[in-house]
Formats: structure tokens, C-alpha cells, sequence
């Protein structure tokens, strides 16, 4: 079932049009990664945070609200540019085992990101012991996981 | 230059590193992850810079703080992308995308240099909730839109025939 909703995927008008658009699939690759950077630097500074690094002087329910904004309109961005770049080659990635690792990384980091980092983040600071190091930790382990799985999709598939 | 290029790509380290199976994808990996670290929380200096984020944090506090992170995945960027022009030489020399990323780079690293060394001698005046000179403005933006335009580069290298025509007529990876 999932293989024929890829093949219908990849047989549709508009992935025949990136396929043959000489641009598009470069100018949408590129906007991907113009937002991974985007989206890195919110997540990073906020988890760098929660690890005792970076910003200390700033307090952490403070940043994570200012940057939570930006991780969320860059996860947008990077949803909107790789959607078309997963129709456009959609029987490729459904034989990759990296597209599927990284799909389901994806999803356990956006609800690790909405409930546990969410949470502590926005948490007085000092009442939760080691937990903030932990979360910080784990949440730059599953985004460096999600880019590593990605480049490899093209590298390895 | 051609020369120089072409004595590396005969070395036997730059073949042995060409012919590995292992080490384009690695090295390439690598390279995209330090990117996320280094122009990541560039960018977000640049926004702070510009006036769009992390308002209230002061100026001063973000090269104390973050810069050392910053220009720690600038340098496994720097070894990774180093290691991947020595293993294929020949394939960038002739690459307009790889000389515009250099020039962009230079560009990049001049901004860099002359924010650092004249207009952020004075971020004592302008550090907290005070407004940010224009200079200090326009480096942001200069340092946004360069950064981008490195990044943008480096995706287009794989694109080897998507040159402008006029690089094409030049012959250099001929």
C-alpha cells in the first residue's frame, strides 16, 4: 500500500516538472539548506542553553520562547522545500533506508521537541536537576541524526 | 594554478582518498553538519545584528559566548571541506560554483574582519537595548547574504552543468 502511494507519488505532473525543470530541483535544494542552517542555529542556541553553554547570561525560558518561533517557521521552510524533493524522486527514497530512518527521527523529534524540551525549556531554572543537560543533549543527538540521514539519502541510495 | 591543482590530484594520498568508498560520504556528512554549527549561530548573530532576534540579549554576550562554538565547526568545515578538494582536485578546478564559493568566502571573511576591528570597537555605546549603528546593521545584512550565498554555492557544485555560459566558453576544466 505505502509503495503504491510512493508510485502514484512519483507519477504525478509535478514531479515530472521537477524532473524536467532544469532549475528547480537545484533552487529548491538550495532553499532546503538556506533553511536547515536557519533551523540549526535556533535549535542549537536554545540546546546549548539547556547544556550550560552558549548564552548563559540570558535566561533559558527567555530564549527558547524568542527562538521557538523561528524553529518552527524554519522546520516550515524545510518542510515546504523537501516535500517536493521526496515527490520528485519519491520510488528513490522509498528504497532508501536512510529516507525511512530519517522520517522516523523526524517524528520523535518533533514530539520530543513539543512536550519533554518544551517543557523543561520553559521551566523555572534550578528545579530540574541534571534534566536540562539531558534533553539538550538528546535534542542536538536527533537533529545531527535527521542531517546526517538526509545527506545520506543522496550520497548512499 | 591548473598545475598545482593537477600535482595534487596525482598524489597518491589524493587518489587513495578519491578511490575510498568511504570517505566521499563521510567527509561530505561531516561537512554539512560543522555548516549547521558554524553558519547556524553566525545567522543568528547576523539577525542580532540587524535587529530581527534575541533583542534582548546584549551584543557583547554573543562573540564572548558563542563564537567559540561558532568557529569550532568553522574549522572542522574548513578540514572537511580541505580534504574533499584534495581527494578531487580536478573536478573543482573547473567548477564555477567552487571559485564563486572561495571569492564569497573571501568576501565573507573581509566583512568579518573589518566589522570586528572597527565598528565592534565600540559595541560598549550600543551593547544593551541601545540602537545598533547602521554600520553595524549593514555588516549584519552583508554577513547574511554572503553566508547564504556560500551555502548556496557549495549545494550548486554538484552541478556541473548547470555553469553560466560564459565560464563554459573559458575551457578551464578542459
Amino acid at each position: 500500500m505505502l509503495q503504491s502511494f510512493f508510485e502514484w507519488m512519483q507519477g504525478l505532473p509535478f514531479s515530472a516538472w521537477m524532473l524536467e525543470e532544469t532549475w528547480a530541483s537545484p533552487i529548491i535544494q538550495c532553499a532546503h539548506l538556506v533553511a536547515l542552517v536557519g533551523f540549526a542555529g535556533a535549535v542549537l542556541v536554545v540546546d546549548m542553553r539547556l547544556l550550560g553553554r552558549g548564552l548563559i547570561k540570558t535566561p533559558l525560558n527567555q530564549l527558547a520562547r524568542e527562538l521557538d518561533r523561528w524553529m518552527i517557521w524554519s522546520f516550515v521552510a524545510l518542510f515546504v522545500t523537501g516535500a517536493p524533493q521526496v515527490l520528485s524522486t519519491a520510488l528513490k527514497q522509498y528504497y532508501s533506508p536512510f529516507f525511512w530512518w530519517k522520517m522516523q527521527i523526524i517524528v520523535i523529534g518533533l514530539l520530543f521537541n513539543f512536550t519533554i524540551r518544551r517543557r523543561v525549556a520553559l521551566a523555572e531554572e534550578g528545579t530540574l536537576g541534571h534534566w536540562p543537560k539531558v534533553v539538550g543533549f538528546l535534542s542536538i543527538g536527533i537533529w545531527t541524526s535527521v542531517s546526517v540521514y538526509a545527506r545520506l539519502i543522496g550520497l548512499l541510495s | 594554478m591548473r598545475s598545482l591543482f593537477e600535482w595534487v590530484d596525482a598524489l597518491p594520498s589524493s587518489i587513495a582518498l578519491r578511490e575510498s568508498l568511504n570517505a566521499y560520504p563521510t567527509m561530505l556528512t561531516i561537512h554539512v553538519v560543522s555548516m549547521c554549527l558554524f553558519a547556524g549561530l553566525i545567522a543568528f548573530w547576523d539577525m542580532r545584528l540587524v535587529g530581527l532576534t534575541l533583542k534582548k540579549v546584549p551584543v557583547s554576550n554573543i562573540p564572548t559566548r558563542l563564537f567559540p562554538w561558532a568557529l569550532t565547526g568553522y574549522g572542522v568545515n574548513l578540514i572537511t571541506g580541505g580534504l574533499l578538494l584534495y581527494s578531487q582536485p580536478m573536478r573543482y578546478y573547473g567548477n564555477f560554483y567552487f571559485w564563486a564559493k572561495m571569492a564569497l568566502m573571501l568576501v565573507a571573511g573581509i566583512n568579518m574582519f573589518w566589522f570586528h576591528y572597527a565598528t565592534y570597537k565600540s559595541v560598549q555605546a550600543w551593547d544593551e537595548g541601545r540602537e545598533i549603528p547602521l554600520n553595524a546593521r549593514l555588516a549584519g545584512v552583508v554577513s547574511l547574504v554572503l553566508w547564504a550565498a556560500v551555502v548556496i554555492t557549495g549545494r550548486m557544485m554538484a552541478y556541473s552543468g548547470l555553469m553560466p555560459g560564459w565560464w563554459n566558453n573559458l575551457n578551464i576544466g578542459a
